[in-house]
C-alpha cells in the first residue's frame, strides 16, 4: 500500500520531469532502449529510498543516473569489445565524414567515449554544470572531473580537426602552406 | 577551436535528444519491479520449496504467462515448481568456489568466484582478436592473457581490480556487484548473451527472479557429463544498437540468447551458452557465441585464492578503467 502511494506520487513528479530525464538517459547510454533502462533502474532505486527520502527527488535521480551510468564501464564494455572485435581491422566507410553534420559526429563519438568520461562531458556541457558542481553530483574529486573532461575533449577536438581538413580538401582549398 | 567544440557538442546532444520522449508508465514498471522483488525475497528466506513455486508461478501469470508454452501451462507450472523446489539445496550448498572456462568466437577466458570474491581473465584468440577503444589491436596472434577483473585483497581490505596486460596498467575501485540480480532488463538479458557470464554468488536468486519475471523459461532436460541438466533457456531479445557500437561492427541490430544447464541436485549451473547476433546494416551479418563449461570446487585455501586478482609486479597504477 505505501508503494502505491510512492508510485503516485513518483508519477506526479514524472509528469513534469520524465522526458528530461529521459534525455539525459539517453545521452548517458546513447541509445533510446538503453536510456529507458538506466532510467527504470534510477526510478527503481528512487522507489526504495522514496518514504524517507529528504530533499529534491530529481537531484537523487540525476545523481543515481549519472553514477550508474559512470559504474557500468565494465558490464557495458565486454559488450562493446566483443562487437569491436568483430569488426576489428575494417576501415570506415569513406563517405562517412562527408555524409554527417560535425554535430552528429561529435555526439556518435561522445557515445563511445568511455562512461566515466561521457557523464563527466554530458554534465559540463548539457547540464551546463562547473566543474566543481560535476565533482559534487559524482561525488569524485574535482581532479578527476578535470582530468575525464580533459581526455574526452581532446578525442572530441580530433575529430572536429579532421572534420576541418576533409572540408578544406573537399572545397579544393589548402592551408597556408600550399 | 576549444570554445568551438563546446558549443557544437551542445548543440549536437540537442539535437540527437529532441523527440526523445519518456515512455508512460515508467513509475508504475517501478513500482511493479520493486513489488515483485521483494516478493521474491521475502519468499526465499521463507526457505519452503512449495511456497517458492507458487510464488513464481503466481509471478509467471502476473507477468501474462510469458513462461508458459501454448497449452502447456498446466505442465509449465510443474516444472517451474519441480526447479524451484531445488533453491532450498542449492542454498545449502552453495559454499564452492565456481570455476568456468569459457570458449567461443571471442578469446578464451576463465573465471573464478567465491562469495564476493571474483575474478575474469580474458585471453587473447588468433589473430587480432583484441582492441583497445579506439579500435587498435592489443596482440596478434597467439593466446596470451589479455585482462584481468574482479576483486584483489589490497590492505588486508577486498576491492575492485582491473588489469590490463597489454599496457602493464591496473585500477582499483569499490566493488561492484559481478552480476544482475536477474536478467530482467534488456541490459542484462544483453549482457547474458555476451562473451561472458560472470557469475555471481547467489545463482538461485538469480535464476528465481529471472524465471520470475518471465526472461527465462524451462525448456526440457538435457544430458551433460552423465547428469540429466534442467535447461534453461532466456527470451531472445533483439535491440538497437547504440550508435558507437553499430558504427563499428556497420549494422543496425543484434539478437542475443541465453541458455543455463542446471544440475537438478544442487541447482547450480554445469553450463551456459550465448549467442549473439548482428544485422540490418551495410556489413555481412556476423554471428557470435560462447559456451561456459562450470566446475564447483572445494572451498580450499587454495582454491579461494584463484578467485582473487593479482596484481603483476611492475604494473602501473591509474586512476580508473575508464582510463585504461
Amino acid at each position: 500500500m505505501a508503494n502505491d502511494q510512492a508510485v503516485a506520487e513518483l508519477e506526479s513528479f514524472l509528469a513534469e520531469r520524465a522526458d528530461q530525464l529521459m534525455r539525459t538517459a539517453v545521452l548517458l547510454t546513447g541509445s533510446r532502449e538503453a536510456g529507458q533502462d538506466l532510467l527504470q533502474t534510477g526510478l527503481e532505486r528512487l522507489l526504495r529510498h522514496w518514504p524517507g527520502l529528504t530533499g529534491d527527488p530529481e537531484a537523487y535521480l540525476r545523481r543515481t543516473l549519472y553514477n550508474l551510468a559512470a559504474d557500468g564501464y565494465r558490464r557495458r564494455s565486454r559488450l562493446q569489445r566483443k562487437l569491436l572485435l568483430l569488426r576489428a581491422g575494417t576501415p570506415p566507410p569513406a563517405d562517412t565524414l562527408a555524409c554527417v553534420d560535425l554535430r552528429d559526429a561529435l555526439v556518435r563519438l561522445l557515445v563511445q567515449l568511455p562512461p566515466r568520461q561521457r557523464a563527466v562531458l554530458v554534465l559540463r556541457y548539457w547540464e551546463q554544470l562547473t566543474e566543481a558542481e560535476t565533482a559534487a553530483v559524482l561525488g569524485w574529486p574535482e581532479g578527476t572531473v578535470k582530468s575525464a573532461a580533459s581526455r574526452g575533449l581532446r578525442r572530441l577536438r580530433g575529430l572536429a580537426d579532421s572534420w576541418h581538413q576533409a572540408e578544406l580538401h573537399e572545397t579544393g582549398l589548402r592551408g597556408p602552406g600550399r | 577551436m576549444s570554445t568551438d567544440v563546446e558549443e557544437l557538442l551542445h548543440e549536437g546532444m540537442e539535437r540527437f535528444t529532441t523527440g526523445v520522449h519518456a515512455p508512460a508508465g515508467l513509475a508504475a514498471t517501478a513500482g511493479r519491479l520493486r513489488r515483485r522483488r521483494r516478493t521474491t525475497r521475502a519468499v526465499m528466506a521463507c526457505g519452503t520449496a512449495a511456497a517458492t513455486a507458487a510464488a513464481v508461478v503466481v509471478a509467471l501469470a502476473a507477468t501474462g504467462g510469458t513462461a508458459a508454452p501454448a497449452g502447456g501451462s498446466t505442465a509449465q507450472a510443474h516444472t517451474v515448481a519441480y526447479v524451484v523446489s531445488r533453491v532450498k539445496n542449492a542454498l545449502a550448498t552453495e559454499n564452492l568456489v565456481y570455476h568456468g572456462i569459457t570458449t567461443g568466437t571471442d578469446g578464451p577466458s576463465a573465471t573464478w568466484a567465491y562469495g564476493q570474491r571474483w575474478r575474469w581473465e580474458e585471453f587473447t584468440g588468433a589473430g587480432c582478436r583484441n582492441v583497445t577503444s579506439t579500435g587498435e589491436c592489443t596482440h596478434r596472434g597467439g593466446s596470451v592473457r589479455y585482462l584481468a577483473t574482479g576483486t584483489a585483497q589490497v590492505g588486508g581490505k577486498l576491492t575492485g581490480a582491473y588489469v590490463t596486460y597489454y599496457n602493464r596498467e591496473y585500477s582499483l575501485s569499490p566493488i561492484t556487484a559481478p552480476l544482475p540480480t536477474s536478467a530482467c532488463s534488456r541490459t542484462a538479458r544483453l549482457e547474458m548473451g555476451g562473451p561472458v557470464a560472470t557469475p555471481g554468488d547467489h545463482w538461485s536468486d538469480f535464476i528465481n527472479a529471472t524465471l520470475a519475471c518471465g526472461a527465462a523459461r524451462v525448456t526440457g532436460h538435457v544430458w551433460i557429463n552423465g547428469t540429466a541438466t534442467i535447461q534453461i533457456t532466456g527470451k531472445p531479445i533483439t535491440v538497437r544498437l547504440p550508435p558507437g557500437e553499430a558504427r563499428a561492427v556497420r549494422e543496425k541490430w543484434t539478437r542475443v540468447g541465453w541458455t543455463l544447464y542446471v544440475d537438478p541436485a544442487t541447482y547450480l549451473p554445469v553450463r551456459i551458452t550465448g549467442t549473439g547476433t548482428t544485422f540490418g546494416g551495410p556489413a555481412a551479418s556476423t554471428f557470435g557465441s560462447m559456451v561456459t563449461n562450470v566446475q564447483w570446487l572445494k572451498p580450499t585455501a587454495a582454491n579461494k585464492a584463484k578467485a582473487l586478482v593479482r596484481i603483476p609486479p611492475g604494473f602501473h597504477r591509474v586512476s580508473s578503467a575508464a582510463n585504461q
